[in-house]
C-alpha cells in the first residue's frame, strides 16, 4: 500500500515539472483549470439533488426492504449472499450510501469472512450507474441512454455474480 | 431517465402517503442537504484535479498519454475528433487508477464534446457503459475499509474485484455492439 500513496504525489511533481520544462506559465494554467470547477458543480447539483432525494425517499418509505426481501431468493439461487442484497441494490444510486452499507457489513461480519469480501467486490466490481448517467450527462440534451442504463444494470448484476462466485473459489 | 425518475417517485410518494405523511417533505430536505454537501465537497475535488488536469493539458502531456490508449478505443468508439478523443481517453485513464474525482471532468467534457459529432447516441451509451463498469486496477475504498476494521489478508479482494469490472466491461461492450446501431 505504500506504493499507492506515492503515486498521486508522483504524478502532481511529474506533470509540473514536465510543464515547467515546456514552458507552461503552471500558476496561471493551475488557476485557470479551477476556474472550471465551479461551474461544473453548479451544473451537476440540480441532478445530484433530485437523485439524492429519490434516494431518500426509496429509503426511508421502506420500500427498500420490501425490494429486497422479494428479491432475495432469486438472488441468492445465482449465489449472492442474503446479508449484501441491499448493498447490491444501492450500490446504483449512491456511491455513499453503499459506502457505508459496505462498512457496516464488513464490522458485522469481520474483514476476513466470507460476506465482507462479497460486499467488497460487489462495491468495487461496478460504479454508481444512476449517478454517472446523470452527472456525465447533465450538459447532454435530449440525452438517450435508456438501453445504456439497462446494459450497465445487467452487466453489474452478471460482474456481481462472477465476483462472488470468485470469491467462493479461489 | 424521466420515465424511472418518475415511477420510483410516484411509488416512494404513494407509501409515504399511506403510512407516514408527515415524514414526507423532511425526507426530502434530507436528500437536498446530504446533496449539497457532496457538491460542497466536489467543489474542493474538482478544483484541485481541473487544475492539475489543465495543466497537464497544457503541457501536451495529455495528448501523449491518451495516443497509448488509441488502438483500443478505435475498437469500441467511433470518434475521429481529436479533442473528444483525448477526453474520453483521460476520463477512463482516471478510472483506471481510481481517481473518480479527476474522471468526472473529463467525462462530462467528453460528453459534451461528443454531442454535435457523428455517432453521438453509440458513443454516448459506449461512454456510458464504460464509466459504469469502473474499470479499476486497484479498488481503493474497498481495500481501505476492510484495512480500517483489521483484516489480515485485504489483497484477497484485488484480483476478484479487478476481474469482475473486467467482466462487466466486456460484456457492456458486447452488448453494446449488438443493441446499439452506429447513427446512419
Amino acid at each position: 500500500m505504500k506504493f499507492l500513496a506515492l503515486t498521486v504525489p508522483l504524478l502532481f511533481l511529474l506533470v509540473f515539472l514536465y510543464a515547467a520544462v515546456k514552458k507552461v506559465r503552471v500558476y496561471d494554467a493551475f488557476v485557470e483549470g479551477v476556474k472550471g470547477a465551479i461551474p461544473l458543480v453548479v451544473n451537476i447539483f440540480p441532478y445530484i439533488a433530485a437523485m439524492f432525494m429519490l434516494t431518500e425517499l426509496f429509503e426511508r418509505s421502506g420500500l427498500s426492504a420490501h425490494v429486497c426481501s422479494f428479491l432475495a431468493p432469486f438472488f441468492e439461487w445465482c449465489g449472492i449472499p442474503k446479508e449484501i442484497i441491499k448493498l447490491a441494490l444501492v450500490k446504483p444510486f449512491s456511491g455513499t450510501g453503499a459506502t457505508a452499507l459496505m462498512s457496516e457489513v464488513i464490522e458485522a461480519y469481520g474483514a476476513d469472512s466470507y460476506i465482507a469480501r462479497c460486499a467488497t467486490v460487489c462495491y468495487g466490481s461496478s460504479d454508481t450507474v444512476f449517478y454517472v448517467g446523470a452527472v456525465y450527462f447533465s450538459s447532454v440534451k435530449n440525452q438517450k441512454l435508456g438501453v445504456g442504463i439497462a446494459i450497465s444494470l445487467f452487466c453489474s448484476f452478471i460482474a456481481l455474480v462472477m465476483g462472488c462466485l470468485l470469491c467462493r473459489i479461489m | 431517465m424521466n420515465g424511472i425518475f418518475l415511477a420510483i417517485f410516484l411509488l416512494c410518494g404513494g407509501y409515504f402517503l399511506i403510512f407516514n405523511p408527515a415524514s414526507f417533505l423532511s425526507v426530502l430536505l434530507g436528500g437536498g442537504q446530504k446533496a449539497a454537501t457532496l457538491c460542497l465537497s466536489l467543489l474542493a475535488v474538482y478544483a484541485v484535479w481541473s487544475g492539475f488536469l489543465n495543466v497537464l493539458t497544457k503541457s501536451g502531456l495529455g495528448q501523449k498519454i491518451s495516443k497509448l490508449l488509441h488502438p483500443l478505443l478505435k475498437k469500441i468508439f467511433f470518434i475521429e475528433d481529436k479533442e473528444a478523443l483525448e477526453c474520453v481517453c483521460m476520463n477512463l485513464s482516471a478510472n483506471l487508477l481510481g481517481v473518480s474525482g479527476a474522471a468526472t471532468p473529463f467525462g462530462i467534457k467528453a460528453a459534451e464534446r461528443l454531442q454535435g459529432l457523428p455517432h453521438a447516441r453509440y458513443n454516448h451509451t459506449a461512454l456510458f457503459i464504460l464509466n459504469c463498469a469502473g474499470v479499476q486496477f486497484l479498488p481503493t475504498t474497498a481495500l481501505a475499509l476492510l484495512a480500517a476494521h483489521g483484516a489480515q489478508n485485504s489483497a484477497f479482494i484485488i484480483l476478484p474485484c479487478f476481474l469482475a469490472t473486467l467482466v462487466n466491461a466486456t460484456v457492456g461492450v458486447i452488448l453494446l455492439k449488438i443493441f446499439v446501431k452506429k447513427d446512419k
